[in-house]
């Protein structure tokens, strides 16, 4: 077993990809999700997203004084905010 | 193992099956803390590098305790209610989930796995490598085929549900409110995923299962209809609930299938997400929110550990301590800012952690008193604006000192805008309650129910 600082534990994105994915030069949540996968398992972020969001203002801020005032912006939040079985939607008929 | 706590009430005892073994559960317990309680460590392995993963949470917000449960894949052992008889085994595992091979993957990519640069050439080995990649890759298998009967079973049909207020969220801030807004004489309807309501107040060692139940008698006195076992979905803008019938209704999961909610007014008291400090092997299992330690103790009666360290120097950090030792644990309580734990070490649960100030410290469970982030996925699906601030703990929902939001109907209370705790979530509570009622007379804003 190796070690590893684990970010999103659904997807087992660590620190260090997420250190990646800014040097590369992405600075947004939505970024550094598509990249990395982060926030796109299960628990749809619940994890993560807040801890992503920290690193981008951190790298933004260091990136100079025009970007203290940057902000961050959370991914996109889409239907269902919980996992659900399907059968729940499959009939389209309602109860009179 | 019995980590149950004698001086505490438990349910009956039953028995699950887990892995072809029994393990004893009692009524009331979660599949994940009933084997927790009888010293089942493993629950699943990580879907990258097969890491070994207890539950995390314990509160059915995380991906960390999906398990294959009576045949049916990815079912979070935490919110599944323990029954006598039930099959109980872990997945994404080769062969078992106590040992797998797969977890070869955590060795041999010590810096992890970019997969954007994972190709392999030539061209036809790589497409090999893809097949036997697409094997592995995923969550769990696929279901048991249905029995005879569960073939029989009709879908259940989509239900609609008009109310005057409806709150999301059964905790301190949810409970509050509703109480207001059916004293009121609203017809208040709370829904709560858990199946016990109270929310953050079943995880206080000072508030606690008493100052659930009386909170929940108190709506239930007020006229406040409570709806547990029962997760909102989602804000479905463009949806009517009846053709002809104005667009947008909450999609409710139901222990009797969907449910199309519309409310003359929203409430979200979605409270907040447990979250984990940043450190080497944080996913290590016993490494866990301490909202989750105190859900063990506090709700459960189960004794979370011997030796915990805390990590934390809030009030929280400090009742859970006091708590902890209360059950004859020796606990080690580190501030996480002048001293921080850069590594946990151990390999099915955490056996010490080392520190910023060169100590290790032998333990047998971190509790991580870090700040929870605000639940603000369903108020940002129904138009709610967000900022983050990191002292709030996230992405937190824009509202006045009374819980209005800029979208007409729609409030929010408590740790969604913003981690408070559960003072500030009852006073907010009451608070939103209040300027809900306010919004029925007559000042224009609001729509007649």
């Amino acid at each position: 077993m190796s070690t590893k600082a684990i970010v999103c534990r659904c997807e087992d994105v660590t620190l260090a990809d997420i250190q990646h994915t800014l040097e590369i030069g992405y600075r947004t949540v939505e970024e550094v999700k598509r990249y990395t996968g982060l926030g796109t398992g299960p628990c749809e972020g619940k994890e993560c997203m807040a801890q992503a969001a920290r690193l981008c203002l951190m790298a933004l801020r260091t990136d100079g004084p025009d970007k203290n005032d940057a902000v961050v912006e959370p991914f996109t939040s889409r239907p269902p905010v919980q996992p659900a079985p399907l059968g729940i939607f499959a009939r389209g008929d309602e109860e009179p | 193992m019995d980590r149950r706590l004698n001086e505490v009430p438990h349910g009956e005892r039953l028995t699950l099956q887990f892995e072809g073994g029994d393990v004893t559960a009692c009524a009331g317990e979660s599949v994940a803390v009933a084997l927790f309680a009888s010293g089942e460590n493993v629950l699943s392995r990580s879907i990258k590098y097969h890491r070994p993963r207890g539950f995390f949470c314990l509160a059915g917000h995380c991906g960390a305790c999906l398990m294959r449960i009576d045949g049916k894949p990815n079912v979070r052992a935490c919110k599944t209610p323990a029954k006598e008889g039930m099959r109980v085994e872990r997945q994404n595992a080769f062969p078992t989930g106590a040992f797998d091979v797969l977890g070869a993957a955590d060795f041999f990519f010590p810096k992890g796995m970019d997969h954007h640069t994972m190709m392999t050439s030539p061209r036809a080995l790589n497409a090999v490598l893809n097949k036997v990649v697409r094997q592995l890759g995923g969550l769990g298998k696929l279901p048991d085929l249905p029995t005879p009967q569960e073939r029989t079973v009709e879908l259940p049909r989509p239900r609609t549900k008009h109310v005057d207020v409806v709150v999301v969220g059964g905790g301190p801030a949810g409970l509050g409110c509703a109480t207001e807004c059916a004293r009121a004489g609203k017809k208040t309807l709370l829904v709560d995923e858990q199946d016990r309501v109270g929310g953050s107040l079943l995880a206080h060692p000072q508030h606690g299962v008493r100052a659930a139940n009386e909170a929940l008698a108190a709506a239930l006195k007020a006229g406040v209809e409570v709806l547990s076992s029962s997760t909102v979905l989602a804000w479905y803008p463009e949806d009517a609930p009846k053709a002809g019938a104005e667009p947008g209704l909450l999609a409710v999961h139901t222990p009797d299938g969907l449910l199309k909610l519309t409310a003359s007014r929203y409430v979200y008291a979605t409270g907040s997400y447990d979250q984990n400090a940043i450190f080497t092997d944080n996913d290590r299992p016993g490494v866990l929110p301490a909202r989750a330690v105190g859900r063990l103790l506090v709700r459960f009666g189960v004794r979370p550990a011997k030796k915990p360290v805390v990590v934390g120097d809030g009030p929280y950090a400090k009742a859970l301590t006091d708590a902890l030792a209360k059950t004859g644990a020796t606990v080690t309580r580190i501030d996480g800012h002048a001293e921080q734990i850069t590594q946990a070490n151990g390999r099915s649960w955490v056996r010490s952690v080392q520190t910023s100030k060169q100590r290790t410290i032998k333990c047998d469970l971190v509790a991580v008193a870090a700040l929870p982030a605000p639940a603000s996925e369903l108020p940002r699906q129904h138009g709610v604006p967000v900022a983050f601030t990191d002292r709030l703990g996230g992405f937190h929902c824009q509202v006045d000192e009374d819980g209005r939001s800029p979208v007409p109907h729609v409030f929010a209370c408590g740790d969604v805008t913003g981690f408070g705790g559960i003072d500030d979530a009852i006073s907010a509570g009451a608070r939103c309650g209040r300027a809900v009622v306010a919004s029925f007379s007559g000042n224009g804003v609001g729509k007649s129910a």
